[in-house]
């Protein structure tokens, strides 16, 4: 049987993506290892037995310009489920992250999107 | 965060921020220029970028030259082409703007390059690891080609 355990989300700074995916979204670091050069197989759960989502550098220019394309016309990369939009969107705020949509209903959802500062934009959900 | 501030940003100024990082990457003119013709104000200007990007105008700016040069000077041009190209005037500010981004002067950094290419055939994987800009290597078809 197979299973999904990981996915990724490219980072324009593996740095600054740990510091913001940890400090200010708060998920917890799980694995941090040196894979030659200055990068790093970096990625974050936000529970033990979570999905793993790794935190890939940019640096192939394919990458880096699928990246870019979709932040231009303001697509999320990828989207986080919330337990509680509205009071995350207040903590988010509060610790200076900018948001390019607020909550907003979306038939039975509600979303929001952010800046992840590295590049990308991240839409929360929460199931209505 | 680089500045403690609450920001939403609505769809118009969204647009204006992606062309100004656009123009930011692609021409010399001053940041007030910039912030102008994307018709934003200059304090909202650099807050606004700052948390959408998490760097600074003028941070951003510094990081686009520097990483083409890195590029010019793999490719073997000469370091005074390479100042004027990114546009830098004077090629002092230039080596001391280069040297502390990529901690190492551009003339070591392009002597470190060319003997790291003189193999010949590097993976783009393999120079990433090196971290040699992905542009300064070639694959086995474009060698076969040139």
């Amino acid at each position: 049987m197979l299973k999904i355990k990981l996915t990724s989300i490219m980072v324009s700074d593996q740095d600054k993506a740990l510091a913001f995916y940890t400090g200010v979204l708060g998920f917890t670091k799980k694995l941090d290892i040196p894979v030659g050069g200055p990068y790093r197989w970096i990625t974050v759960v936000a529970a033990p037995d979570d999905l793993e989502l790794s935190l890939e550098p940019n640096e192939n220019p394919v990458g880096k310009a699928f990246q870019e394309g979709l932040f231009a016309q303001g697509i999320p990369a990828t989207s986080f489920e919330s337990t509680d939009l509205d009071a995350d969107y207040a903590r988010l705020r509060e610790a200076g992250v900018a948001f390019t949509k607020p909550p907003t209903a979306a038939g039975p959802v509600k979303i929001a999107v952010l800046s992840d500062t590295v590049g990308n934009l991240i839409q929360l959900h929460q199931t209505l | 965060m680089l500045y403690a501030v609450r920001v939403l940003i609505d769809p118009p100024s969204f647009r204006r921020l992606v062309r100004a990082r656009e123009l930011l990457a692609e021409d010399d003119r001053p940041i007030a220029a910039i912030a102008d013709e994307v018709a934003i104000s200059q304090y909202h200007f650099i807050r606004q970028f700052a948390a959408l990007y998490g760097t600074t105008p003028h941070q951003f700016r510094t990081a686009e030259r520097v990483a083409r040069a890195k590029q010019l000077l793999s490719a073997g041009r000469p370091v005074t082409d390479v100042c004027f190209d990114v546009g830098f005037e004077s090629l002092g500010s230039f080596s001391a703007l280069f040297t502390r981004w990529a901690g190492v002067a551009p003339s070591r950094y392009r002597r470190s390059v060319q003997v790291l290419m003189r193999p010949q055939l590097v993976p783009g994987c393999m120079g990433l690891l090196g971290e040699l800009p992905a542009g300064a290597s070639r694959n086995s078809r474009e060698a076969a080609r040139a």
